[in-house]
C-alpha cells in the first residue's frame, strides 16, 4: 500500500475522521492552518488539548490545540505553566506524571497575557497633575 | 508724608508755588525760560545735558551704564550703596554718580583706575556680609549682586575667615503670604522702603540701626498691606525679597518668557509670563510707560496659581439625573447644536469679564446669523441718551498715563486703588510730585493719599452738576481736571442720570489744553470695552425680557443672570475656563482657554487694543474659545467665514478697525454730542448712597473666577484679615 502512497490517503481520511468530519476539519484548517494527526496526551483545566505525534521531527512533534472558547483569539500565554514545560521540551513528563511538580494552595491561577484588554496593567503616575479639573457639585 | 522728594529737588523738577518757599533758592534759577544746556565729557565723549542732570543720567544718554544698586529711575535718589562711584577729573574723591548733578565742563571717567578700584572696594564691602548661598537663592541667575560682582568685583578674594566667625546674620521678617524675606542677603539699598513710601503709599518699611547693625524691616511684625507689594520683589537687587509662591520652583535660565497682557483688571498691564514644563511659573511686569510703567498689581502677579485649579478640561453635558458628566467634543457639540437648532432665534449670549474680542465677534456673528440680537455683557452700563453708541461715554478717555498730569481729580463712585491699582499709583504719583488735589464722591475708602471726601450721596453729584457745590470752583480753576466715574455706580438703575450729571459737570470745566478729556469712565473687567466696541448690549436686561430657550455664557461668572431668571426648559451653555458660578448652572460646558493659553485681543479701559500670547498649551481638551464657536457654527449650518486667527482678525478689523491696532489707544471725542443726547434722559438720581464693592484690601484679592480659584489669593485674604486683628 505504501508503495502507491495509499497509506497517506488513509491517514488523511483517518485524521479527518478523528477531527469529527469534513466540516470540523475545514474549520480546524481555518483556525489553525494545519490538520495534523496526533495522539491526544492530555487536556488542561482551560480545555486546551495537547497532542503528540513522533512521526514529525523534534520540535514539531508536540502541539496544543486551544480550547474552543478562545476561537481564533488564541495566544501562547493561554498555555498554563504546568503544560509549558512539556510543550517546550523542558521535560518529557506530562504534568500528571511529574511527581516533583510543586503544588501549593497559595499558587495563583494561571492567567493569560491581558495586554490590550481592559484587564491590562496600567502604570499610574505618582506626581500631582499639573492642572486640577473642576468637579461639578453634586446635586 | 513727603510730597516732594529729595531726588526731585536734586534733578531740578519743577516745584509748585505752594512748596517753593522752602527751597526757593534751588528752584528760582529754573523758573522762567528753559535754561541753557551744559556740556560735560564722559570718557572724553562730549554730551550736552540739562542742568540738574545727574552723572548717571548723563552717562546713560550716551549708552554708558554705570553700575548701581540703590538707584532706580522711578524712585527717589538715595545714594547709599556707593556702587556708582566714578572719578571726576580734578576731584580728589570719587563721586556717587546717581546723586551728583553734573557741572559745566566736568570730565567724568567711568572706566579709570580710580573708578575700578572704588567699585572693587564697594563690592568687597557688600560681599563681606552677604551670604554665599547663591546656589539655593531664588534670585540666583537674575541677581544684580551676582552679575555686578562678576563684572566689577575684584578677581581675587581677601576673605580669610575660614572659620566662619564673622558674617552678619539678620532675622527674617514676615511680610505676608506674597513676599519671602531672607534679610541676611539684604544690602540695604532701601529700594523697597522708597517704593513702599513713594509709590505704594504704605509707609511701613524702614530701617533700624546704623552701620553694620542696620536692618530693613517693618519695626513691628506686620504684613506689607499693599496691593502693589509684589513689585518690591522685582526691585530688590539681591535675593532678600523674593516671591513666596515662586520660591524654589524654577530657575531663570530654564524658563520660557512670553510677553502678554494681564486681564484681571481693565488696565491691561503688560506682563511677562514665565513658564516651564507647560506650567506658568510666575508673572512679572513688562515696561509700558503708557499703562503700567514697570509695576503690576498683586492680583495680576500672584493669581496665576488659580489657572491650575478648578479648570474645565473636558466638555460636559448634564445627564438625565441632573449631573454634569464629561463627554467628548463630538457629543457635546452635537447636543449643543441640536438645542440651538430647536431654539431657533430664541438664543442669547452673556459675555463675562474674560471674554476676548475674537470670541465676542464670533458669537455675535453666529447669533446674528441665527436671528438673535440678544448679546449682552455681564456688567451693566447706562443705555439712555447716547448710551454706548459714542465711545467717549465709556472710555477712560484721558488715558492712564494722562492721569499723572492732572491737577484736580474728582472720583465718582469708584475706588481706583482696588479697581485699577495702577491708575491709582498714577494718581498718587501726581499727588506726590504734581500737587494733584483729589475729591471723592462715594464711600470713604483708603486711597493711600489724602483726598477731600465730599460724601457718598448722589445729591452731591447733582449739586456739582448744577454748579452749586464749593468744589465747582476748584474744578473750574483747574487747568487739567479729570472726572473719573466708576463703572460700578453706572450699573445702578439711575446710572444714566449719574453719567449725564458727570457729562454736564465735565462740560462745565475749562481745561487748558484742547485735547484734555475731562470725562473718564473706569471699568473693572478686561472684556467690557471690547464688548461695547463690537456692539454688545451692556447688562442682562435684554436676556430677562427675551427669556431665551438657549443661553450662551461666555465665562459669565458674576451671577448677573441666574437659572431662575430663565424659563424652566431653557438650555444654558457655558464657554469658559473655570468651574465657577456659570459652570455650575450650565447644562453644557465647552472648555475654553485662559489668557495665558491663547493669542487674543483685549481692549483696556482707555480703549487700547492689546494682545495676549500663548505661554502654555491649554489643559486637557480645552480649545480656543472662538474656534469652538466656529466649529459649532458649522454644525448649525451657519458656517462662520473665518478659519484661522488672521481671518478672524480681519473680521475684527471690519467691525472696529482699532481692535487690531495693537498697542495704540484709539481715542474718542464726542463729549458735546453725548451731552446733548443726555439731556433727554428721564431717569432721576435716586437717594441711595454710592457704593463700591472693593472697599478694603481683603476685598481686592478675590474678584473673578481665576483669583477665586487661586490658593495664594485666598491666603492673602486670610493674612489681611488676620492683620486686621493685630493691634499694629
Amino acid at each position: 500500500m505504501s508503495y502507491f502512497g495509499l497509506d497517506r490517503f488513509f491517514t488523511f481520511l483517518k485524521t479527518i475522521k478523528n477531527y469529527g468530519g469534513l466540516k470540523a476539519s475545514l474549520y480546524k484548517i481555518y483556525r489553525m492552518d494545519s490538520l495534523r494527526p496526533g495522539t491526544l496526551v492530555g487536556t488542561d483545566k482551560f480545555g486546551n488539548k495537547y497532542y503528540e505525534n513522533n512521526a514529525y521531527f523534534y520540535g514539531r512533534n508536540r502541539w496544543v490545540e486551544y480550547a474552543p472558547q478562545y476561537g481564533t483569539d488564541y495566544d501562547g500565554s493561554q498555555v498554563p505553566a504546568e503544560w509549558f514545560g512539556w510543550l517546550h521540551y523542558k521535560t518529557d513528563y506530562l504534568p500528571s506524571q511529574d511527581a516533583a511538580r510543586p503544588k501549593y494552595k497559595w499558587m495563583m491561577e494561571h492567567t493569560q497575557n491581558l495586554s490590550g484588554t481592559p484587564g491590562q496593567f496600567m502604570p499610574y503616575s505618582t506626581t500631582q497633575p499639573k492642572v486640577q479639573a473642576w468637579v461639578p457639585p453634586k446635586k | 508724608m513727603l510730597r516732594t522728594t529729595l531726588g526731585k529737588v536734586l534733578t531740578g523738577g519743577s516745584l509748585s508755588p505752594k512748596r517753593v518757599t522752602a527751597v526757593v533758592r534751588a528752584a528760582s534759577s529754573q523758573t522762567g525760560k528753559k535754561p541753557e544746556q551744559i556740556e560735560v565729557f564722559i570718557d572724553d565723549i562730549p554730551v550736552k545735558v540739562d542742568p540738574g542732570t545727574t552723572v548717571l543720567q548723563a552717562a546713560a544718554m550716551i549708552g554708558i551704564e554705570i553700575p548701581r544698586f540703590c538707584y532706580h529711575e522711578r524712585l527717589a535718589v538715595a545714594g547709599n550703596c556707593r556702587m556708582c562711584l566714578v572719578e571726576v577729573e580734578k576731584s580728589p574723591k570719587p563721586v556717587a554718580a546717581c546723586a551728583m548733578p553734573v557741572m559745566k565742563g566736568w570730565r567724568i571717567k567711568t572706566d579709570s583706575e580710580m573708578t575700578k578700584k572704588a567699585r572693587e572696594g564697594i563690592m568687597e564691602f557688600l560681599l563681606i556680609n552677604h551670604p554665599l548661598d547663591c546656589p539655593i537663592c531664588d534670585q540666583g541667575g537674575e541677581c544684580d549682586l551676582q552679575d555686578q560682582s562678576m563684572a566689577f568685583g575684584s578677581d581675587r578674594s581677601r576673605f580669610v575667615d575660614i572659620d566662619h566667625t564673622g558674617k552678619r546674620a539678620v532675622e527674617d521678617k514676615d511680610l505676608g503670604p506674597l513676599i519671602k524675606t531672607v534679610m541676611t542677603r539684604c544690602i540695604h539699598c532701601t529700594r523697597c522702603i522708597r517704593f513702599a513710601s513713594e509709590v505704594a503709599g504704605v509707609d511701613d518699611l524702614g530701617t533700624t540701626g546704623r552701620g553694620n547693625d542696620m536692618q530693613i524691616g517693618t519695626y513691628v511684625e506686620k504684613m506689607f498691606l499693599s496691593e502693589l507689594s509684589g513689585n518690591v520683589i522685582d526691585l530688590c537687587p539681591v535675593g532678600a525679597l523674593t516671591s513666596k509662591p515662586y520660591s524654589f520652583t524654577a530657575r531663570p535660565w530654564e524658563i520660557r518668557k512670553i510677553d502678554s497682557i494681564d486681564v484681571l483688571d481693565a488696565v491691561g498691564s503688560n506682563i511677562v509670563v514665565s513658564s516651564r514644563t507647560g506650567e506658568v511659573m510666575r508673572i512679572m511686569p513688562r515696561v509700558n510707560e503708557e499703562i503700567n510703567e514697570e509695576w503690576i498689581a498683586d492680583k495680576s502677579r500672584f493669581s496665576y496659581d488659580g489657572l491650575k485649579r478648578q479648570r474645565l478640561i473636558t466638555p460636559m453635558l448634564r445627564d438625565n439625573t441632573g449631573e454634569l458628566k464629561p463627554v467628548d467634543w463630538e457629543a457635546a457639540l452635537l447636543t449643543v447644536a441640536k438645542q440651538i437648532r430647536n431654539a431657533g432665534s430664541s438664543i442669547g449670549a452673556v459675555a463675562g469679564g474674560f471674554a476676548d474680542a475674537e470670541v465676542l465677534v464670533a458669537v455675535k456673528d453666529l447669533l446674528n446669523y441665527l436671528g438673535s440680537e440678544a448679546l449682552c455683557t455681564e456688567h451693566t452700563f447706562p443705555l439712555d441718551g447716547s448710551g454706548t453708541d459714542l465711545r467717549s461715554s465709556y472710555l477712560l478717555n484721558n488715558g492712564i498715563a494722562g492721569a499723572e498730569e492732572a491737577d484736580f481729580v474728582l472720583l465718582v463712585g469708584t475706588n481706583p486703588r482696588f479697581e485699577a491699582p495702577l491708575l491709582n499709583s498714577r494718581l498718587r504719583k501726581a499727588y506726590v510730585h504734581n500737587e494733584l488735589d483729589v475729591a471723592l464722591i462715594g464711600p470713604k475708602v483708603d486711597l493711600r493719599y489724602q483726598y477731600q471726601h465730599l460724601g457718598d450721596s448722589p445729591s452731591i453729584l447733582q449739586q456739582l452738576a448744577n454748579g452749586q457745590h464749593e468744589v465747582n470752583k476748584k474744578l473750574k480753576a483747574a487747568k487739567k481736571p479729570l472726572i473719573i466715574v466708576g463703572s460700578e455706580v453706572l450699573a445702578r438703575p439711575d446710572g444714566s442720570a449719574i453719567l449725564a450729571a458727570a457729562q454736564k459737570l465735565s462740560a462745565s470745566t475749562s481745561p487748558e489744553e484742547q485735547n484734555w478729556r475731562v470725562l473718564n469712565v473706569l471699568h473693572k473687567v478686561a472684556s467690557q470695552v471690547a464688548a461695547l466696541d463690537i456692539g454688545y448690549t451692556p447688562g442682562v436686561d435684554r436676556i430677562r425680557e427675551l427669556n431665551p430657550k438657549v443661553l450662551l455664557l461666555l465665562g459669565a461668572d458674576d451671577g448677573a443672570i441666574e437659572k431662575s431668571d430663565l424659563p424652566n426648559d431653557s438650555f444654558i451653555i457655558y464657554l469658559g475656563h473655570h468651574g465657577d458660578h456659570g459652570a455650575s448652572i450650565a447644562d453644557a460646558i465647552l472648555p475654553g482657554v485662559a489668557y495665558t493659553e491663547k493669542q487674543a485681543t483685549y481692549v483696556n479701559t482707555e480703549g487700547r487694543a492689546q494682545q495676549t500670547l500663548v505661554a502654555v498649551s491649554p489643559p486637557g481638551r480645552a480649545r480656543d474659545d472662538w474656534k469652538i464657536i466656529r466649529a459649532l457654527s458649522e454644525l448649525l449650518g451657519a458656517k462662520l467665514p473665518y478659519d484661522n486667527l488672521n481671518e478672524i482678525r480681519d473680521r475684527l478689523e471690519e467691525v472696529a478697525p482699532h481692535l487690531t491696532k495693537y498697542g495704540e489707544a484709539e481715542t474718542a471725542n464726542y463729549f458735546k454730542q453725548a451731552q446733548e443726547l443726555s439731556k433727554g434722559i428721564k431717569t432721576q438720581l435716586d437717594n441711595s448712597p454710592f457704593d463700591v464693592k472693593l472697599k478694603e484690601l481683603s476685598d481686592y484679592f478675590m474678584t473673578d473666577s481665576i483669583s477665586r480659584a487661586s490658593p495664594t489669593m485666598a491666603k492673602c485674604v486670610q493674612a489681611v484679615l488676620k492683620q486686621k486683628q493685630s493691634k499694629f
